[in-house]
């Protein structure tokens, strides 16, 4: 006996139970659908928030505080001095690669000026850094070359790292404020279309760095020249300050506002706590007050997260514990749909199970016959499995293909909802969508349902199985059936 | 000559609730090949038991059965199944057709169990269709056919093989006298013509009286075993199927009721004209 001889006799006996297979057949097309749709609606949800995680930031960089939210200063729990000697510390803990604070003197009123009698001016946003880490913490140079920190330039001369817009930052100081020549923005074209320059180019121009007292009768002035080294490569992912900023070592940083402190006559932003909205953001007693770390691997970020916790920086801010909050929340919601679904593919196995056993009581006579004559159990049992895996796998498809509509229908809601005309519900539709967390997308522009080929695949090939398996104890129980009891049967 | 059929003190004890019910007690017998043998004997005697017991449907509880030199009786299913498949046949009291194959498909299916090819078991099935007479009936289903012509697809499943031995539990039991006869006919007709030994059930007297040998049961014991002479044998025969054999096997048997009549009646029509190339007095007149 072939297999063909097989699936026409299954087939015969699916044909011939119509209105029965079809409710069976359609409880998988259901169960298949469900789990398609929910577990699509779980991948698309997790590729947004991996997308929206690429736009937050590097993932293996993390920031430790300097403060900590009780109490304050004197608090017990207080983290350690972060000074110098604490970044040997933490760079020599296993996994990381560098760590640097980006320091920013405060309350040091310094200008950059630039072109023909200090033509043009601007504000001076610096920050002092590791050179060591500069590559790794991410920044990429367009042109020139990285600091190294051992740069002989002369005296009053600082090697500087400059973001490539910073030439944007120049206003022209012989034009009123009105005037919408003052300042030139990056992407701004003439007349012809051509695009405008900036007034000053920072690769080529001499950049100055002034610093005042601000005392009217007593005048006293420091002047640096700022000599680029290289032009950083805007990313915000490295840093805002690759935009526009200055990057000098940390020593020169120090330098500048150590010189500003003597021409100033004060050390009054020493040892003042300055109170921002989450707490102290200060402490110039004690070190920095922020310090960035970057680790080798995502994976190593943890335990190095733990050993920076250890040694008393309980404020820790990265991507990666953002990612796994969001992860863990994407897992949740997979479970909770994966559940519904799989409750009622469960339902459609028993239907299954259900409708093949009421074919053997049915074909009990036929099957006893089928025996006597000289048919072989494997192939009664190869019959039943036959029809029901028959029925898992037509109902996988069609569960596939119904998927793939309502995926359709999932993806563009918005639009549909428009052209149906039923504006008036879209915000609550629209809160329907969030709710079932698909509304992510508005913002991503990403599909909210996904459906790759490998769900295809597997949710056909899930509810074959599931078939065969529910096809399972009816099969074997036609198999056991007395062949004399059967035929005796009416 | 070695017996095809051998049984040696066979045994079978049901349970029923508690109590042990004795069908068979301690039968021995022996059917020689080419033998058409019938087991009589009164309802409840044992003797469907034994057959079911040398077809291999049952397991002895005591004893032995064998078929040639096969002991059926510790063979397990599939090899039950491979053995009824390579040399067994089978005719039923109700018929046992699959509702819904045609005739010719009920009598291809044990060649699908051995796995002949479709062209050539529809071939061999219409051939033995024709055999029967019922070549105009092939692509019936059983519904459309009446109690004889279904048996008779029967008869044509069980010979299609061309098994050594056929076993019939009451084959006759369910038609009326006259179709019995012509179906009786058919049968030791067959069985003749391919030299198969025939072992039937009946608690029918008279049809017992034609075969060649008459095992008689009671109580679950062999109350006799009579080779019937060829004497006794001829005039019983000739008794039977007294017109039948003329006859030949007639298409559509009077008693029978077609369930569709404006279905079935032209087709006689048809069929009759071709019988009467064969000379079928009767049924001319049957018709007019």
């Amino acid at each position: 006996m072939k297999i063909s001889y097989l699936l026409k006799l299954s087939t015969d006996n699916v044909r011939r139970r119509k209105g029965r297979t079809l409710l069976t057949l359609i409880g998988v097309v259901i169960g298949t659908c469900l789990i398609v749709v929910m577990i699509s609606l779980g991948i698309a949800l997790n590729q947004q928030y991996e997308q929206m995680l690429q736009n937050y930031g590097d993932l293996t960089k993390i920031e430790i505080y300097n403060r900590n939210f009780i109490g304050g200063r004197n608090n017990e729990n207080a983290p350690p001095m972060l000074d110098d000697e604490m970044l040997k510390t933490i760079k020599n803990i296993p996994h990381v690669i560098a760590a640097t604070p980006q320091y920013q003197a405060e309350n040091m009123y310094a200008q950059i000026f630039s072109g023909k009698g200090d033509r043009y001016e601007s504000y001076f946003d610096g920050y002092g850094m590791d050179p060591a880490s500069l590559e790794a913490m991410g920044i990429k140079l367009s042109s020139g070359q990285y600091l190294t920190g051992e740069e002989i330039l002369g005296k009053n001369k600082i090697p500087v790292l400059v973001g490539a817009n910073l030439g944007y930052n120049f206003e022209d100081s012989r034009k009123s404020y009105k005037s919408g020549k003052r300042r030139v923005y990056p992407g701004q074209v003439d007349s012809k279309g051509n695009p405008v320059p900036p007034f000053v180019d920072i690769e080529h121009d001499k950049i100055i760095l002034r610093m005042e007292n601000g005392d009217e009768n007593n005048r006293k002035v420091r002047e640096y020249e700022l000599v680029v080294v290289g032009v950083m490569e805007s990313d915000y992912n490295a840093g805002y300050f690759t935009d526009s900023g200055i990057v000098m070592s940390i020593s020169n940083m120090k330098h500048l506002e150590k010189e500003f402190q003597k021409i100033s006559g004060s050390s009054q932003s020493s040892g003042v706590v300055i109170i921002g909205p989450h707490g102290p953001i200060k402490e110039k007693g004690n070190g920095y007050n922020h310090v960035y770390i970057k680790i080798d691997d995502v994976k190593n970020v943890e335990s190095v997260e733990k050993q920076v916790k250890e040694l008393g920086y309980k404020d820790i801010q990265s991507l990666t514990q953002v990612r796994e909050e969001m992860q863990k929340q994407v897992r949740k919601q997979q479970f909770t749909l994966g559940g519904l679904a799989a409750v009622s593919l469960l339902v459609a196995a028993l239907n299954i199970a259900n409708t093949m056993t009421m074919a053997i009581y049915e074909r009990t006579k036929e099957i006893g016959v089928m025996k006597v004559l000289g048919c072989e159990l494997g192939k009664i049992r190869g019959m039943f499995l036959i029809e029901s895996g028959t029925i898992g796998f037509l109902g996988g498809v069609v569960g596939v293909i119904i998927s793939y509509f309502v995926s359709f229908i999932i993806n563009n809601l918005q639009t549909i909802i428009r052209i149906l005309g039923i504006g008036q519900n879209a915000g609550g539709m629209d809160e329907m969508g969030m709710g079932m967390g698909m509304g992510v997308d508005a913002a991503m522009g990403g599909a909210s349902s996904i459906i790759p080929l490998w769900l295809v695949a597997g949710a056909i090939l899930f509810a074959t199985v599931i078939g065969l398996l529910s096809g399972m104890v009816p099969a074997n129980k036609a198999v056991k059936i007395s062949a004399l009891e059967a035929i005796r049967r009416e | 000559m070695n017996p095809i059929v051998r049984v040696e003190h066979l045994r079978k004890v049901y349970r029923v609730g508690k109590e042990k019910v004795v069908a068979l007690n301690d039968v021995s017998l022996d059917i020689m090949p080419g033998e058409v043998c019938c087991i009589v004997g009164a309802s409840g005697s044992g003797k469907s038991t034994l057959l079911n017991q040398l077809a291999g449907l049952e397991k002895p509880t005591k004893g032995k059965v064998y078929i040639g030199k096969h002991e059926i009786s510790a063979m397990n299913e599939n090899e039950l199944a491979k053995f009824r498949q390579a040399h067994l046949g089978f005719i039923f009291q109700s018929y046992n057709l699959l509702p819904n194959l045609t005739a010719v498909e009920n009598v291809a299916m044990p060649l699908m169990f051995k796995g002949v090819s479709k062209k050539e078991r529809n071939k061999l099935a219409l051939a033995q269709l024709k055999r029967m007479g019922l070549a105009k009936r092939a692509d019936h289903k059983p519904k459309e056919m009446s109690g004889g012509q279904q048996q008779r697809v029967g008869i044509a499943r069980a010979f299609v093989l061309k098994p050594k031995v056929i076993f019939a539990d009451e084959p006759t039991g369910n038609l009326d006298t006259k179709t019995t006869k012509q179906v009786l006919y058919s049968m030791l007709g067959m069985a003749k013509e391919n030299g198969t030994t025939f072992v039937m059930v009946t608690h029918e007297k008279d049809l017992a009286g034609c075969a060649d040998r008459v095992i008689t049961i009671l109580d679950g014991n062999v109350l006799s075993n009579i080779l019937v002479d060829d004497e006794t044998k001829a005039k019983n025969r000739a008794k039977m199927f007294e017109g039948v054999a003329a006859d030949s096997v007639p298409d559509e048997p009077v008693a029978a009721q077609p369930e569709n009549t404006s279905e079935v009646v032209p087709k006689t029509a048809a069929e009759t004209a071709e019988k009467i190339k064969n000379t079928i007095i009767n049924s001319e007149e049957k018709k007019q």
